[in-house]
This record gives structure tokens, C-alpha cells and sequence, in this order.
């Protein structure tokens, strides 16, 4: 079981809501299965030039986001800021914080990991080690039923993802 | 020489690896000569201005080079240089 404070749990939903239709995303990061530290990163996505897809996604990928509108790419897809991800990271190494959470949200569908959210932490995962960062949970926020935000985590392993409880504290 | 980590969107490019061995003395030279043995691999790291492009993140051994002196940051023998994708991820596919 994983605590949330209800103020960065509020806040996630808050993130979501705001940025709706886009994604949301960002870092949380606490220790002892409690949250403590919260980080709103940007969702590039919406930014980003034809020519900068081109070199981030695979091929198969890239042809569905390029036939979208930039604004629409955002509705269904994230990509962090790499300096906020790493101002994040910095920090959560100086506060000595050991339990990583990457968030995001789900507009339109349920808080369940897609095939590239998992293809994602995966790649992520085989970095991840050698950079002595600690194994990161990914929670998403869904935003498919407006008035009833619904939060899951998930342990991502292997191409598989086991849900992991999550409180409001 | 300089272990370089590539991620798993840049491989087919290292026929596969993902570890490969280059030298350099700064992040810069070591991506040039990483583009000599993998041609085209600089333009997925920087962009047309040779600046290293907004949704990869360089680390030195732990260190971001955003944190360090960019893509000036000096290596030295046994460094590990790892190029790490952004954090994506999203509802579709």
C-alpha cells in the first residue's frame, strides 16, 4: 500500500483537470510507502516539430500521431521535460527519497496501463539501474468519467503491469 | 574508453547493442565519433543546431550534463555515458 497525501492527491486531479484534453504528467516521490514530494512536469508532445516526432517514435506510432493536429497528439500522449524530469530527479536524490512514481493521465479511458505505457517504462527500465535511480511505480489519473477521477498505481515488470493499492491520506 | 548506454529506440542503429565502447573528450566529440561507427545516430541525439535535443537526457556516470557544462562536459578514461529517451508514455496504442 502505497499513502498519498490527500494534497498531492488533489493536486494530481487538479493537474488533470486543468490540462484536459491533454495529458498531464509528472513525478511523485516518498519513502517507507509514503508519498512526500510532488513535481507537475510539462507534456511536451503538443510542442514538438514533425521533425522531432519523427526521431522520438517508431515507426508505427508515428504514423497515427501525424495524422493528429499537435494539440490532438497531447490528447492521447505524454513525453516529459527533460530538464523538469531532471531538476526532479536531483531533488528527490538530495531529500534521499527511495519510492518513484511516474503519473500521468488517461482523458477519455480508464486508469489502466496502454501497450505504450508499458513499452515506455520498459526502455526506461533498461537504463534505469546504471543511473542508480530507485524502480518506479506509474500511476495514472482517469479522467474518463469527469466527476469521479479514478487513481490506480501500477509495478511494471517484464512487459507486465500488477496494480499496486494506493490511499488518499 | 567510454562505455555509452543507448536506449532501446536507438539500437537498431548499434546493430542491436546497447552498450558500445567510443572515446571523446567531451560529450560532444564522443557523439561525433559515436556518428563516425553509427552514421545518422547524432541526429537522433541533437538537433540541426548540434544542440543535444530536448526529450533525450545525457548522463555522465549519475550526472545530467545540463547539470554539469552541456555538451561541453569533459569525459575521462571509464566514464559511462548513458542516453536516456524522456519519460513517455500515454493512453493510445
Amino acid at each position: 500500500m502505497i499513502s498519498i497525501p490527500a494534497t498531492i492527491w488533489d493536486d494530481m486531479i487538479a493537474h488533470a483537470r486543468e490540462l484536459d484534453p491533454h495529458e498531464c504528467c509528472g513525478v511523485l516521490a516518498g519513502k517507507d510507502g509514503v508519498i512526500s514530494a510532488q513535481y507537475r512536469i510539462t507534456n511536451i508532445l503538443a510542442s514538438m516539430t514533425e521533425d522531432e516526432l519523427t526521431t522520438f517514435f517508431e515507426k508505427g506510432k508515428l504514423s497515427d500521431l501525424k495524422n493528429l493536429s499537435p494539440d490532438e497528439r497531447a490528447d492521447i500522449a505524454f513525453i516529459m521535460d527533460t530538464m523538469e524530469f531532471s531538476s526532479a530527479v536531483k531533488d528527490i536524490r538530495q531529500k534521499e527519497l527511495t519510492l518513484p512514481i511516474f503519473y500521468h493521465s488517461h482523458t477519455s479511458s480508464p486508469a489502466r496501463p496502454s501497450e505504450t505505457d508499458i513499452k515506455k517504462a520498459m526502455d526506461f527500465e533498461t537504463m534505469r539501474e546504471k543511473l542508480n535511480f530507485p524502480e518506479p511505480r506509474h500511476l495514472i489519473i482517469s479522467l474518463e468519467e469527469k466527476s469521479h477521477p479514478v487513481i490506480r498505481a501500477y509495478h511494471i515488470q517484464n512487459s507486465l503491469s500488477t496494480e499496486v493499492p494506493v490511499q488518499r491520506q | 574508453m567510454i562505455t555509452v548506454r543507448i536506449p532501446t529506440p536507438l539500437r537498431p542503429m548499434t546493430g542491436g547493442k546497447g552498450e558500445v565502447e567510443a572515446t571523446g573528450g567531451s560529450v560532444l566529440e564522443l557523439i561525433d565519433h559515436l556518428n563516425g561507427a553509427h552514421p545518422g545516430l547524432k541526429d537522433r541525439i541533437c538537433d540541426e543546431q548540434g544542440e543535444v535535443r530536448r526529450f533525450i537526457n545525457i548522463y555522465v556516470n549519475e550526472e545530467d550534463i545540463r547539470f554539469l557544462t552541456g555538451k561541453e562536459t569533459p569525459l575521462k578514461d571509464g566514464d559511462e555515458v548513458s542516453i536516456v529517451p524522456a519519460i513517455a508514455g500515454g493512453s493510445h496504442g
